[in-house]
């Protein structure tokens, strides 16, 4: 999955305008950042990129850009 | 993980109960708003769910199924050697809610009665103890009487759980019959999950005091007590993801099925998302796979005897049907069966007036 493929498909989590994120967005207090997009986050990397992320480090995550580097590998470059 | 093959044991019958009584997303709109709701709603599946009766207990649920089941098959009251009551809701903190429903169903005294404390794999859980039993000669018939008033216990100012959980009591005839076919079982813990899924007070490790009944709002802004139950959806999911589906492989290569093979697969209803998320990763034919929440709710562990009810009585009382039941949540805990069942006893789903509450037990009496 791209950089660009991940902020698509979380827009559609958020709710959010297609091409409105940068991946740069601070997590706290986003629109439509609740615990069911946790959820949908975590089904939509285990569909995409078979890996299952860890409810505590999506927690730790400040902005988007850090659920992005949870990703690790699995966003190519 | 636990394995076991159990063979001469069929199921004869299922019926389930629910509170005639509904909560309705209408209900709910006033705390969190109807924006709110609904999107809650479409997530997790559920548009209404039972809500047991002031006073209504899981047991008069379950008294309720049993009865009928009893009736609709014509077994002799005094021929049931084993009751299995279980649930998270029992009647009292003692005696075992089993007894009390061994007299009030009137039974024999010489019935074998007793509770088991689990709740989402309960029901599969209880099949592999009857149908243990029974293969090893210590009974002959058993009823698995399972269910849960979780509306007790959820905050209706949670959203993670206000919205959910349903009430309900299931009743299933298990019996000896040498020419039933085998029954795989695969059962699992996880006791590092305990706190995900949890009422943490109110027990004897943590007993009840007014402080454990206050509610309070908490960082997530959800109001609930040390006495509500506590759920964390995502830890719940992940722990889904990792266990779920080899549960489900395991079974199927116990039993030598292709997922083809399978006639209908019947999870706990925990949560829509997860169950169709759980669906597409094991890629389970999308016909074959059951859902019943969306007038139910998640009914710990009546949650898959009431889907059969629901959704599958017509085929289950027509032929045999291959059938694969698996349960996971609070504990963690998990089991599943693979079994072919039916033709059977199916009265469907009864729907329960709040007259029911504790009828034929001798304080009412």
């Amino acid at each position: 999955m791209t950089k660009q493929e991940f902020l698509s498909l979380f827009e559609e989590i958020l709710e959010a305008a297609p091409g409105t994120l940068k991946g740069d967005e601070p997590l706290p207090g986003m629109e439509g950042w609740d615990s069911l997009a946790v959820v949908s986050l975590i089904a939509m990397v285990d569909e995409q990129a078979g890996l299952t992320l860890s409810p505590k480090d999506i927690a730790k995550a400040a902005s988007v850009a850090d659920l992005i580097s949870l990703l690790g590998d699995k966003i190519e470059a | 993980m636990a394995t076991c093959t159990v063979s001469g044991v069929r199921l004869a019958g299922i019926a389930s109960a629910v509170p005639e009584r509904a909560r309705t997303l209408a209900d709910e709109a006033p705390t969190f708003g109807k924006d709110e709701v609904a999107k809650i709603a479409e997530n997790i599946g559920v548009k209404e769910r039972p809500a047991a009766f002031d006073g209504m207990c899981t047991s008069d649920l379950c008294f309720a199924a049993a009865g009928r089941l009893l009736a609709d098959l014509v077994w002799a009251r005094d021929s049931v050697d084993a009751l299995i009551f279980v649930s998270q809701t029992p009647d009292y903190r003692l005696p075992a809610t089993s007894c009390t429903l061994q007299q009030r169903l009137r039974l024999s005294k010489r019935c074998a009665a007793f509770d088991i404390g689990l709740g989402c794999s309960g029901h599969v859980y209880a099949l592999w103890i009857a149908s243990s039993l029974i293969a090893a000669g210590g009974a002959k018939r058993a009823l698995v009487l399972t269910g849960d008033t979780s509306t007790y216990f959820c905050s209706p100012r949670d959203r993670s759980v206000a919205l959910l959980f349903g009430d309900a009591g299931t009743a299933t005839a298990v019996e000896a019959d040498p020419s039933a076919g085998p029954m795989h079982f695969v059962l699992g813990t996880d006791g590092a999950g305990r706190d995900n899924l949890i009422v943490p007070a109110g027990g004897f490790r943590r007993p009840h005091t007014p402080d454990t009944a206050a509610r309070r709002a908490g960082d997530d802004g959800n109001s609930r007590s040390a006495e509500d139950l506590f759920m964390n959806g995502a830890e719940i999911f992940t722990f889904t993801l990792r266990e779920v589906p080899p549960l489900i492989n395991a079974v199927l290569q116990d039993a030598n099925w292709t997922k083809e093979d399978v006639d209908a697969y019947v999870f706990h209803q925990a949560n829509q998302f997860m169950l169709q998320h759980l669906a597409k990763r094991l890629k389970l034919p999308k016909e074959k796979f059951v859902l019943a929440m969306e007038e139910f709710g998640n009914t710990s562990s009546a949650s898959i005897p009431l889907a059969m009810s629901a959704r599958l009585a017509g085929p289950l009382g027509e032929r045999p049907c291959r059938a694969v039941l698996a349960g996971f949540g609070v504990g963690y805990s998990w089991a599943a069966v693979a079994l072919t069942c039916g033709p059977m006893v199916m009265p469907g789903v009864l729907r329960v007036s709040g007259s029911v509450v504790g009828a034929e037990s001798p304080e009412h009496a």
